[in-house]
């Protein structure tokens, strides 16, 4: 498997962990779900943009060349373990105050 | 202004002034939020960092500003910034909305 393909699949496993140790629960949320579908609509604009400009450019060497429109599929499943991380720790950096 | 930085304000331009919003408040929880946001700076700059120096990916100079901080694009710094917060701030968004439809 290309290096960036397993990196993110691997962050995706780590991320789901800690919201299990951390017992923030997103994922047994239906809300979450529908955040992240909305996410991935903002996304398409964002990613889209720094991709169909080539403002980053990708190594064949190091991913699947797979993509949808212009963002390769990694960059989802980056996207993914980065936007569930940042509201994991919201949540619970959130909560302890209370 | 580089491409990559007028893309982050305009991403970041509408959140940022509605989440001063009062149902939203988000300054009640700045603590949560600065060491969400530097949590997240920290984890994916250091993967961005060891992508970039193993060549996964790199940057159109034409579309960045050409100061970098260790490897990277300030704007690619600033992405872990604005973006985790546009994130939090949908996220708050759509638990208030959830909770007025009830």
């Amino acid at each position: 498997m290309k290096e960036y393909t397993l990196l993110s699949i691997l962050s995706v496993f780590l991320v789901l962990m800690l919201d299990i140790f951390l017992r923030t629960n997103l994922r047994k949320r239906k809300l979450f779900w529908f955040f992240i579908l909305v996410i991935i609509l903002f996304k398409f604009i964002v990613n889209g943009y720094l991709t169909g400009k080539n403002i980053v450019i990708y190594n064949p060497v190091f991913f699947m060349d797979l993509r949808i429109g212009s963002i390769p599929v990694e960059d989802f499943i980056f996207g993914f373990s980065m936007v569930t991380l940042t509201i994991i720790f919201w949540e619970y950096f959130r909560k302890q105050r209370a | 202004m580089s491409k990559y930085a007028i893309l982050l304000i305009l991403s970041g331009i509408i959140p940022l002034i509605l989440s001063f919003w009062p149902p939203l408040q988000f300054y009640r929880n700045l603590r949560a939020l600065i060491i969400s946001l530097a949590l997240v700076i920290i984890i994916f700059g250091a993967w961005d960092i060891f992508a970039v120096w193993r060549g996964h990916w790199s940057f159109d100079p034409q579309g960045v500003w050409p100061l970098r901080f260790i490897n990277l694009p300030i704007e690619e710094w600033l992405f872990f910034i604005v973006i985790p917060f546009c994130c939090i701030f949908t996220w708050e968004a759509l638990k208030l909305i959830k909770g007025k439809s009830r």
